[in-house]
C-alpha cells in the first residue's frame, strides 16, 4: 500500500441498501442465522490495506492455500465526502457536512453471507479503489438522484439508481453519526447495486457516475 | 521496556517506562512524576493507529456462556480510532437500553508489515503487548454482519493502555492472568490461557487475507465473567505483567454534553 489514497482515516460501507435486493432477500433474511430483517443499515469498514486509487491494478485474491480464487466481484458506490467533524446531527443537517462526492469500487469475493463481517471477502489489499477526485459538494444539487454504472471491458453491466435506496444519504449521514463521530475526509460508500458484478482476472472495470467522472481499475492476475 | 503516550504540563509525550517505573521522554529526559500521578492525562498507546482488528468468541468458557459453538476459525470484527481511549478516561453508557459489559482483552501491537506470515514467525511483528476494553452493547445485536458497528464502533468504547509493553519482555501471552473489577469487586477472572486462537495464529490468519501493516491492533477476545456497566462504575481490566486499565462510565449526555 504505497499508493497516496483520497481516503483520510476511514472508509465506511453501506451493504444491502438496495430496495430491490432487500425484497429478493426477504424470505431468506426471515430465517436462520438472520431470523428477521435487519433494522439498521448494515455497515462494514473497508480498512487502509483495501485503499487505492483511480488507475490502479485490484490484485487478484488467493485463498487460504495460496491459489488464485475462482471469482471476484465489483460493485460501486457513490461515496460521500465528510467536511468536518460530524457528531449526532440529524437529517436536515447532514448534507451541509458533506464537503464533495467521489466514487468508491469494492472489489470483493462474492458477496454469499451477511451473518458475520466479511473481513475474509472484504478485507483484500487494494480492493478498494477511490477517485478519480472529489467533486465539491455545491457541484451536486441531489445527491439521491444520481446513478452509478458499471462497465466491464466496456460493456455495462450494471445500473444503480440512487433513488432505490433503502436509506437516503442524509439519513444514512445522520444515523452513522450517531454510532461513530465522523472526521474531515472520512468517506461514506452509500450504497451499491444488489447484484454484484462478477469480474475476471484482466478485466476493465469503469465505474461512472454523472458528473462526478469515472473511476477506472484493471484486475491482476491476468 | 514499556512505552505510553501522554499529556503532562500541556505537552504531548512519548515517554518509556523502566523496571523500576522511571519516566524517560523519547529525546531522553527524564520526568519527575509518579506513574499514578493526576497530573499525568494517558492517551492510547498506539501513535499512529492503524486498522483495529477483534475477535468474537475467543476463549472457551465465554463461547458456552454465551451459549454459542466454539469458532472453527477465528470471528473478526473491523474498529477504528473513534472508539479508542486511554487509562483513567471515561466511556459512554447509551441512554435505554439494558446491557453494556465491558471486555478484558489482551492487545497485540503490529510493528512490521506483513504478508502471509508464518505462525512460527508471527511474533517477530509484534512490537508489544497491552490492554483494551472491548466494550459491547447487547442490545444492539442483529443478525447482520454480528456484531455490527452499533454494537462495537460506538465513540470511546475501546479504552486501551496504559502503556505497552514489549514483546520480548513477555515470554508466554498464553500464560497470563487476566482479571477485570467494577467498583473495586472482581467480576472476571480468568487467563489468557483460555484463549481459542492465539496471536501467532490471527497473524499467520489474517495476513493470508491481507497486509498487517505498523499500528495495527489485535484485540484477542475476552474470557467468562461479564457483567452489565452503569453510569458511575469504575472498571479496571488487568491482565498480569501487562497493565491495569481504568475507566470511569459516564452517560450519553455526560459524554457528549453540548452535542447531545
Amino acid at each position: 500500500m504505497t499508493a497516496e489514497t483520497l481516503v483520510n482515516s476511514k472508509l465506511v460501507c453501506v451493504a444491502l441498501n438496495d430496495k430491490d435486493q432487500l425484497a429478493k432477500l426477504e424470505a431468506t433474511f426471515s430465517e436462520a442465522p438472520y431470523k428477521q430483517p435487519p433494522t439498521q443499515p448494515v455497515l462494514y469498514y473497508k480498512p487502509r490495506n483495501t485503499w487505492s486509487r483511480n488507475g490502479a491494478e485490484i490484485e487478484w485474491a488467493k485463498d487460504f492455500d495460496g491459489n488464485d480464487v475462482a471469482e471476484m466481484a465489483v460493485g460501486t458506490s457513490l461515496g460521500v465526502v465528510i467536511d468536518k467533524e460530524t457528531c449526532r446531527v440529524s437529517a436536515e443537517e447532514a448534507l451541509d457536512c458533506i464537503g464533495g462526492y467521489t466514487i468508491v469500487s469494492d472489489f470483493s469475493l462474492p458477496e454469499q453471507n451477511y451473518y458475520r463481517p466479511d473481513i475474509k471477502g472484504k478485507c483484500l489489499d487494494t480492493t478498494a479503489p477511490v477517485g478519480p477526485e472529489i467533486v465539491a459538494a455545491d457541484k451536486i444539487a441531489n445527491p439521491d438522484a444520481l446513478s452509478v454504472t458499471i462497465s466491464v471491458n466496456g460493456e455495462r453491466k450494471s445500473v444503480f439508481e440512487l433513488a432505490n435506496m433503502e436509506r437516503s444519504v442524509a439519513e444514512l449521514i445522520s444515523i452513522i453519526s450517531r454510532i461513530m463521530t465522523l472526521q474531515p475526509g472520512e468517506i461514506i460508500a452509500v450504497g451499491f447495486a444488489g447484484n454484484r458484478v462478477p469480474v475476471a482476472k484482466g478485466d476493465k472495470v469503469e465505474s461512472s457516475i454523472e458528473g462526478i467522472g469515472t473511476l477506472s481499475n484493471t484486475l491482476g492476475g491476468a | 521496556m514499556r512505552h505510553a503516550r501522554i499529556i503532562l504540563d500541556g505537552h504531548e509525550l512519548d515517554i518509556q517506562i523502566d523496571a523500576n517505573d522511571r519516566i524517560t521522554t523519547t529525546d531522553g529526559e527524564a520526568l519527575d512524576v509518579d506513574l499514578d500521578s493526576d497530573q499525568i492525562t494517558w492517551l492510547p498507546p498506539v501513535k499512529e493507529p492503524g486498522t483495529i482488528f477483534a475477535l468474537g468468541i475467543n476463549y472457551a468458557d465465554h463461547a458456552s456462556e454465551l451459549a454459542f459453538e466454539p469458532p472453527k476459525e477465528p470471528l473478526v470484527f473491523i474498529k477504528h480510532t473513534n472508539t479508542l481511549t486511554g487509562h483513567k478516561q471515561v466511556s459512554y453508557r447509551p441512554d435505554n437500553i439494558d446491557y453494556q459489559h465491558y471486555e478484558c482483552e489482551l492487545v497485540a501491537v503490529i510493528g512490521k508489515t506483513g504478508k502471509n506470515i508464518k505462525r512460527e514467525d508471527a511474533l517477530d511483528y509484534v512490537a508489544g503487548y497491552t490492554v483494551c476494553n472491548d466494550f459491547a452493547i447487547r442490545d444492539y445485536l442483529e443478525n447482520y454482519y454480528r456484531p455490527n458497528l452499533r454494537v462495537k464502533s460506538r465513540d470511546s468504547l475501546l479504552p486501551m493502555g496504559p502503556w505497552i509493553v514489549d514483546t520480548a519482555d513477555i515470554p508466554d501471552a498464553n500464560a497470563l492472568k487476566l482479571t477485570t473489577t467494577v467498583n473495586g469487586k472482581v467480576t472476571q477472572d480468568g487467563t489468557t490461557g483460555d484463549m481459542i486462537f492465539d496471536v501467532p495464529f490471527v497473524i499467520e490468519y489474517l495476513s493470508k487475507i491481507m497486509t498487517l501493516n505498523p499500528g495495527d491492533m489485535i484485540c484477542t477476545g475476552t474470557p467468562h465473567g461479564i457483567v452489565d456497566c452503569q453510569p458511575g462504575d469504575t472498571v479496571v481490566c488487568t491482565i498480569e505483567d501487562i497493565c491495569s486499565l481504568e475507566t470511569r462510565m459516564v452517560s450519553e449526555q455526560e459524554y457528549y454534553g453540548d452535542k447531545y
